[in-house]
Order: C-alpha cells, then sequence, then structure tokens
C-alpha cells in the first residue's frame, strides 16, 4: 500500500507454550515514522519488539525488517541487522560495574572483531564518536563514572547513547519510561524524539500511558490480547476516541475496568521511581 | 504477678462417630525419605562407632599433654633457618601457590563457560565442563604432585602443575555458579545490537562476575598455601620440603620452627587476601574471617576520617539539572579522551600493576623450566604405563581397604566431634538464638580464631608432639571443623525467617523453646547440607593427614609412591576417587529428599 516499508509484519503468531503472546499481527512501518505501541501489561508489546530483531523464535508469519526476513536469518547475518537496529530497555540494561563510557562503546561491538575487555581495546576513533553521543544526552561529564552511579534517567540516556553507538536506522524502544519519575521521564522521551527527527530514525516505542502516547507519537498502534486492535494516526485522534475503541473490544467489566485505570493513568501516576 | 487465670476451653464441636484418632488421616512417609533417613542413621552410627574406636579421652588427652611437656624439655627451643635461606624459601612457597592459583583461575574460566547452563554451547559441553570440575577436585593435589614430580623430575613445576590442576574444580564451580546468576539484561542488550556470543560474554557478563571471580581466586589461594605443606612431604621444593626433612631428621626444634613460619604466612596471606579484595573489587569485606577482621578495622576509623572530605565535595559540586542539548566542540571531545586521574583510577592502577608485578616475581622466583612442558610428553606414555593398570602389589587386598576405611572412620569421628561443638558454638554466635551481643561476638571471635588455624599444621605439630597418629590427626581435624561448621551453622540460622520465631516468642515459648521449635527446624537442610559438606572436605584431608602420619590410605599411598608401586597409588586414587563421589552423590540425594 505504500512505498518500502522498513518494518513489515504479516500474520505473525507467537506462542509460548499454551500462552498466545501474539495472534496474527500485521504491521507496516515506514521510513521516519514514529509509531507507538500502545496496550496493556501482557498484551504483547515486548514481544513484538523482541520478534523485530529476532530475539525470539517465531511461531508462524512473516517478519520483514530493512528488507530482511528475520525469522529466516541467523549468525552472521542476524547480527548485522540486528547492529542496523538501536534497541532500548525498559531496565536500562547497562553493566553497572563499566564505566558509562565503556557501556556506550559496547554498541559498537557488532562493528568490532572479537571481544573488548576494557577502554583501551576501543580505537581512539570510536572513543570519540561515543564521547560525542555521550555529549548530545548530555553525560559528557560522566563520562569515566561507573554506571550505576547514576540515577535511572541518566542511565537510560547512556542507554540511548549506546543504541546510537550503532548508527542505527531504527531504533526501538521497550516502555522505555516506565521505570523513570515523571521529570527525567519527560526529557528521555523529548531525547529519543530529538534524535529520531534529526538523524531521520524510524521509531517503534511501547508504551502504555494514553496521554503520553498521544502527545509523542505520529501514529498509534493498540494491542490487546496479542492482537492489534487500533492502528491510526493521532491527526485529530482524541483519548476519548482511543478508550472507546479499548472500550469496545473490552470482554468484561472488569477488564474494562483495568484498561480505563490502566491505560488513562495520568503522568502523575505513571511514576514507578526506581 | 497478675492472677488472671484462663477458663479451660469449652470443648469446640461434640464429635459424633468415630474418634478424633480415627478420623484423622494417617501420616505418609514416601520410602524414599525413609531410605535417606535410614541412610543418615546408619551414617550417624558408624560416626559413633568411630569416635568410640579412635579412643579419644579426655584422660587420654590429659596425658598426652604430659606427653607434650617431656617433649618441648627434650626438644629445648625453637629453632629457624637462616635469614637469607628462611627468606627465599617464603617467597618460593608464595610463588609457587600463586603461580598454580593463578594457571587455575585462568583455565577456569573457559570450564565454568562451558559448565554455566546460560552460556554452555549444548548439553555435551555442560556435561564435559562438569566432569572436569568434578574430578580436578576429587583427586588429590598430592597425588597430582607425585605424578608430575615424576614426570619434571625436579623444580618448581610439578608443586604449580598439581595446585593449578587440583584447584579448578572449585574455582570453575564457583564461578559457573556466579555465570548463572547474572542479571540476563546487559547481556540482552549487547546480543539485540549485534554483538557475538563471545562478546556477549566478554562485555555482558565477565564484568558482572569479575568480583566473585577475583574473590573465588582469592580464597582459593589460602587454602592453596594451607595445603602446599603437604606437597613438600612429596618432593615439591619449598618451606613443606624443609619441614618434613627436619622432622624426618629427627630436628624437632627446626621443623617447629618452620611450621611455625607457615602459620604465620597463612595468617598475613589471609589479610593480604582481603585488603586485595576491598581494594580491587571497592567493597568493604564482608566475611568474618581473620584478615576480612582486620583489614575491616583498620580500614573504618580511615574512612571516618574520610567521609568528611567527600561529603563536603559533592555538596560543591552540581547535582543536576543536565544541559541535554549542549554540544561540545571537537577539540573538548579530544580533552575528553584523556581520562582524569581520580583518586579511584589512581588506586585501581596502583593495585593492577602491584598485581602484575607479584605474578611476575612468582613466575621468576619459581625459576620454572618451560622447556619441561614441551619435553615431558615424550615420557606420559612410559609413566602411564607404570600407573595402569592398578593392582594392590604386595599388600593384601584388605589391607588396603581396612585402610581406606580407616581414613574414612576418621573422617567420621572428626565430623561428629565437630558437629556436636558447632552446633552449641555456632547456635550460640547466631544473633538471633545468642542470649546477648556479648555471647554472640565472643563466639564469633573463638570461631574466628579456630578458622585462623591451618588444620594440616596442627594436624602435623600434634602428631609429632604426642606421637599420636590417627588420634592426633582426628582432633586437628575435629577442631578445625569447628571453626568451618561453626560458622555456616550460625550464618545459616540467623537467615532463618523471623516470623516463626516472633510468633513462639509471642506464645509466651522460652529461649529453648523458641530455638528448638522455630530456629532448628528452618535452619535444619543447611545444617545437613553444610555437615555432609564438612565430611567431604574430611575425607579429602583424612586422606591426606595419612602422608604426614596421621594414619590411613595416605600412609600407604606415601609408601608406595616413595617405593615406586605406582599402579598401587592408582588403585589408592581410585578408592578415593570412589567415596568421594558416593559423599558427594549421597549429599546431594539427602538434600533432595529432606528439602
Ligand atoms: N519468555 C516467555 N515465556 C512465557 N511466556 C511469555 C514470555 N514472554 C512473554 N510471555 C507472555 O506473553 C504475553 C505477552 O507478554 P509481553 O510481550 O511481555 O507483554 P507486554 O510487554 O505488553 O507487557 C504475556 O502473557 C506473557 O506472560
Ligand atoms: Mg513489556
Amino acid at each position: 500500500m505504500s512505498k518500502a516499508s522498513v518494518i513489515e509484519v504479516a500474520g505473525l503468531t507467537k506462542e509460548f507454550g499454551r500462552t498466545v503472546a501474539l495472534h496474527d499481527v500485521a504491521l507496516g512501518v515506514q521510513p521516519g515514522e514514529i509509531v507507538v505501541l500502545l496496550g496493556l501489561s501482557g498484551s504483547g508489546k515486548s514481544t513484538l519488539l523482541r520478534q523485530l530483531v529476532g530475539l525470539e523464535t517465531t511461531t508462524s508469519g512473516s517478519v520483514r525488517v530493512l528488507g530482511e526476513e528475520v525469522p529466516s536469518l541467523g549468525g552472521r547475518r542476524l547480527r548485522a541487522l540486528r547492529s542496523r537496529i538501536g534497541f532500548v530497555f525498559q531496565q536500562f540494561e547497562l553493566v553497572g560495574s563499566l564505566t558509562v563510557l565503556e557501556n556506550v562503546l559496547t554498541g559498537a561491538l557488532a562493528g568490532l572483531r572479537g571481544p573488548r575487555l576494557g577502554l583501551w581495546a576501543y580505537p581512539r576513533r570510536l572513543k570519540l564518536v561515543a564521547l560525542g553521543h555521550l555529549d548530545r544526552v548530555g553525560l559528557l561529564d560522566r563520562a569515566y563514572q561507573r554506571a550505576d552511579t547514576l540515577s535511572g534517567g541518566q542511565q537510560q540516556r547512556v542507554a540511548i547513547a549506546r543504541a546510537l553507538m550503532q548508527n542505527p536506522e531504527i531504533l526501538l524502544a521497550d516502555e522505555p519510561v516506565a521505570s523513570l519519575d515523571p521529570e527525567s521521564s519527560d526529557q528521555v522521551m523529548n531525547l529519543i524524539r530529538e534524535i529520531a527527527m534529526e538523524a531521520g530514525l524510524t521509531v517503534v516505542c511501547s508504551l502504555h500511558q494514553v496521554d503520553l502516547a498521544l502527545s509523542w507519537a505520529d501514529r498509534i498502534v493498540g494491542l490487546r490480547h496479542g492482537e492489534v486492535v487500533l492502528d491510526t494516526s493521532v491527526e485529530g485522534l482524541s483519548k476519548a476516541q482511543v478508550m472507546e475503541v479499548y472500550g469496545r473490544v473490552a470482554t468484561s467489566t472488569s477488564e474494562l475496568e483495568a484498561i480505563t485505570v490502566e491505560l488513562a493513568e495520568s503522568t502523575q501516576h505513571r511514576t514507578v521511581v526506581g | 504477678m497478675s492472677t488472671i487465670t484462663a477458663p479451660a476451653p469449652p470443648p469446640l464441636a461434640p464429635s459424633p462417630g468415630p474418634s478424633i484418632a480415627e478420623r484423622a488421616p494417617k501420616r505418609v512417609i514416601s520410602p524414599e525419605r525413609v531410605a535417606a533417613a535410614s541412610t543418615l542413621l546408619v551414617i550417624v552410627g558408624l560416626a559413633v562407632v568411630a569416635v568410640a574406636e579412635s579412643g579419644i579421652s579426655l584422660p587420654g588427652m590429659i596425658e598426652s599433654w604430659s606427653h607434650a611437656e617431656r617433649f618441648f624439655a627434650r626438644v629445648g627451643s625453637i629453632t629457624f633457618p637462616e635469614p637469607a635461606e628462611l627468606l627465599y624459601l617464603t617467597a618460593l612457597t608464595v610463588g609457587l601457590v600463586l603461580c598454580g592459583t593463578l594457571l587455575a583461575a585462568v583455565i577456569s574460566v573457559p570450564v565454568a563457560y562451558i559448565a554455566a547452563s546460560n552460556t554452555t554451547p549444548g548439553p555435551a559441553w555442560r556435561a564435559a565442563g562438569r566432569f572436569i570440575t568434578v574430578i580436578t577436585r576429587a583427586v588429590p593435589d598430592v597425588v597430582l604432585a607425585m605424578v608430575f614430580v615424576l614426570m619434571f623430575s625436579i623444580g618448581s613445576l610439578p608443586g604449580i602443575l598439581a595446585i593449578g590442576i587440583h584447584s579448578i574444580g572449585m574455582i570453575s564451580k564457583l564461578f559457573a555458579d556466579a555465570i548463572e546468576q547474572i542479571d540476563e539484561g546487559p547481556r540482552m542488550a549487547i546480543r539485540a545490537a549485534g554483538g557475538s556470543k563471545f562478546q556477549q560474554f566478554t562485555s555482558g557478563i565477565l564484568p558482572q562476575v569479575l568480583p566473585s571471580w577475583v574473590a573465588t581466586v582469592l580464597h582459593r589461594n589460602d587454602i592453596n598455601l594451607r595445603g602446599s605443606v603437604v606437597l613438600g612431604y612429596v618432593g615439591v621444593a619449598g618451606l613443606g620440603l624443609e619441614m618434613s626433612y627436619a622432622f624426618k631428621s629427627l630436628n624437632y626444634s627446626l621443623g617447629l620452627g618452620i611450621a611455625l613460619v607457615i602459620f604465620a604466612l597463612c595468617v598475613a596471606m589471609e589479610i593480604v587476601s582481603s585488603v586485595v579484595r576491598r581494594a580491587m573489587l571497592g567493597i568493604q569485606p564482608s566475611g568474618r574471617g581473620l584478615g576480612d577482621r582486620v583489614v575491616r578495622g583498620v580500614t573504618d576509623a580511615r574512612a571516618a576520617r574520610s567521609s568528611r572530605r567527600t561529603d563536603a565535595a559533592r555538596s560543591g559540586a552540581p547535582t543536576s539539572g543536565p544541559g541535554l542539548a549542549s554540544t561540545a566542540a571537537s577539540g573538548d571531545l579530544e580533552a575528553a579522551l584523556r581520562r582524569p586521574w581520580t583518586g579511584s583510577r589512581v588506586r585501581n592502577t596502583v593495585w593492577g600493576w602491584t598485581a602484575v608485578a607479584v605474578v611476575v616475581g612468582s613466575v621468576l622466583i619459581c625459576d620454572i623450566h618451560w622447556g619441561d612442558l614441551v619435553t615431558f610428553w615424550a615420557k606420559v606414555p612410559a609413566i602411564a604405563a607404570q600407573f595402569w593398570p592398578p593392582s594392590f602389589g604386595n599388600y593384601e587386598a584388605s589391607t588396603l581397604v581396612a585402610a581406606m576405611g580407616a581414613t574414612i572412620g576418621i573422617a567420621l569421628a572428626a565430623t561428629l566431634l565437630s558437629f556436636a561443638f558447632s552446633v552449641l558454638i555456632g547456635s550460640l554466635a547466631a544473633r538471633n538464638v545468642a542470649p546477648n551481643g556479648a555471647v554472640r561476638s565472643s563466639m564469633r571471635l573463638v570461631l574466628v580464631i579456630i578458622r585462623g588455624v591451618p588444620e594440616i599444621i596442627l594436624a602435623i605439630v600434634l602428631i609429632v608432639i604426642t606421637g599420636l597418629g590417627s588420634q592426633a590427626g582426628t582432633i586437628a581435624l575435629a577442631f578445625g571443623g569447628i571453626g568451618l561448621l561453626g560458622k555456616l551453622i550460625a550464618d545459616s540460622f540467623e537467615e532463618v525467617a523471623s516470623g516463626p520465631e516472633r510468633a513462639l516468642r509471642a506464645a509466651g515459648a522460652t529461649r529453648g523453646q523458641v530455638y528448638a521449635s522455630a530456629t532448628l527446624p528452618q535452619g535444619r537442610r543447611a545444617l545437613l547440607g553444610h555437615s555432609f559438606y564438612l565430611l567431604d572436605s574430611n575425607i579429602r584431608c583424612a586422606t591426606i593427614l595419612g602422608i604426614v602420619g596421621g594414619g590411613g590410605v595416605g600412609y600407604y599411598l606415601l609408601n608406595a609412591g616413595q617405593g615406586s608401586n605406582y599402579a598401587v597409588v592408582t588403585t589408592i586414587v581410585l578408592m578415593i576417587l570412589a567415596t568421594v563421589l558416593i559423599v558427594e552423590g549421597l549429599a546431594v540425594w539427602m538434600r533432595r529428599v529432606f528439602r
């Protein structure tokens, strides 16, 4: 239906034993689009994002990313594809005992041969690039500090710098601010958006707050029980309309309540200070 | 005292028909539990017999004390080797042990990698890794040293290889455990960014487990230093060899002098490794060993002084307000390439180079004949032929089996004696059992002091002084065991859930009742596990005791080795191996059944 999509998912189903995490999911993302995956916890957001970089096997369906059929890839070719996609995690996933700079440098491992232990093991050229990214996220002065001495928001910014180190074409973010306080959370979301605009990145970010999704994304894809129930541009979309979609598909009053409570959480309620 | 008395509780509900006893479900006990309980009973029974057989008694000990007095009167004063020689021997012993431990430390990385469930390339690899850890741990380093002395004739390589290979088991087992407990997140992040398996390991896992690896290696180094004495008895150069010569030539005053030096060396090494642990890992030593205590005492005082300074520094620094849009000129980035020499970087660098210097020094002092590593392969077939097939040689099979039995008896008796004292001391050293802080602290101190004594040295000294073989060995093992088991018991009692204890106390139970009904039942599994661990370690130790004159199969092992009856050595090693594996299997089974 359009020009070359960077992400083209069709008929994707993923089962964990008897749990169906994703069912017949279709999703196309154009270059430069900023998409939010919206859904309650357990709706399959993380699973879908993992499928895009082949972190888990696929039960059935097709996952094309940057022109490659992900489930059919392995070894070197899968790693090459992954190196073109940045991934930001809810829990940051930095190595706490390493310096901030070395953590950023690990983003460049795919382009290097063999293992690296210690800052001296990375070429000077890459160190300069890494310092530049650290400067971009506002943490140049923390370069030589241990990563676990930073606050949650700072750690997530380091994780973003690490993803930038890959020089990615796509940035995937799995609830990047779910563990942050509102202030750092705004900082991080703004940073992702700014960087995406600067570099023309395609972004797929999962969230569970409607307010945040509406104010941040270009397009919202709603998941529920592993199925896509909403896929629309945010242009002219109101919170009431989103809630209405979820209300229509809710199968019980208790689910409706859960949806109302979780998705409608206002900004001050999404604080989980980490 | 108030005089309120509770009224007798009314009968809850009149129960018509069959009585409660008839209606209550019968207690079901699985046959496996019965079997395990019976086995445990048999083991305890054997241990009781072993204690009775060992002839250890209070009057006997008092008598041997008078023995000791006469002995000292005869020996006169303790003497030491010449200062220069003493220095060289000390350096050689330490260097050899360090080289051996380091060898094991390096080899244990790939072994742990294939043995850990989350890094192993496949089940077959994992089984191979497990096999290496079990087998290297089961073969005593003394036996390895005997074999290597044959292959390398002279020099330090036999000792280094023996220590190195034997230590692989423990280090890689603990290292693999640490790998299995890592946070998988950072590794997944590197995988998602396209890192290879090897890169995931070095950048995502290794930094997480490095502290535990260093701690394990240092701990093993302490153990190896203690054990190095015995290697001297089979011809490995160092203080141990000099000591064995001295005792063989009946120069008791020199032998005891060297024993004293080794003792001091062990304590010093413990303190050093505690300092290193702290410096390299940047963590306060949390252990309760002698070394950790000393280090903590010193650093606490220093920390109190410096904390004021850092507080002031921190309050001066800007706390937040990151300017996200800041863009440094490329010159600034160049400047940022130079890592500032902060206190911690200076410290790390100094320690790093010190470590390198120590390693290089160790290698130099050991004067390793590297060429031997190449040439010895040629000798392997001939030597292997001497060791295989196993045979009983000139001995009756029953003699060797009886000797093995005696060794197991020593281990069992020592374990039972340790157990009795450890439960008492260990319980009183637990915060939630001790009647007051003073009792707890003093019991903890007792345990620390006991653990500071290397039991092999103690055994050697006791054997020499009292002239009693297996009795002295048993006492030494039992004594050392109290330090280990008592600490483990105290720690696991402190870890039990405090809820049940509070509940019983609230219901008016006495201190003893709380201990018996809440603390002990919760700590039972740990108690069983730790006791089997001690038995396991005692069996290995009891073998070695024989070599220094403590009776049992070790005596025949030494004889067979010195008489070049290598087929007999193989037989004895196989017997030891079988025993150790059986005990390990039993321990695993018991832990599973009594969950
Ligand atoms: N590794 C796994 N093993 C088994 N079940 C899983 C696994 N990962 C996810 N699931 C299940 O798949 C469903 C979707 O999970 P997830 O993608 O994590 O949801 P979300 O990220 O939206 O909270 C849930 O029911 C979850 O329990
Ligand atoms: Mg999730």
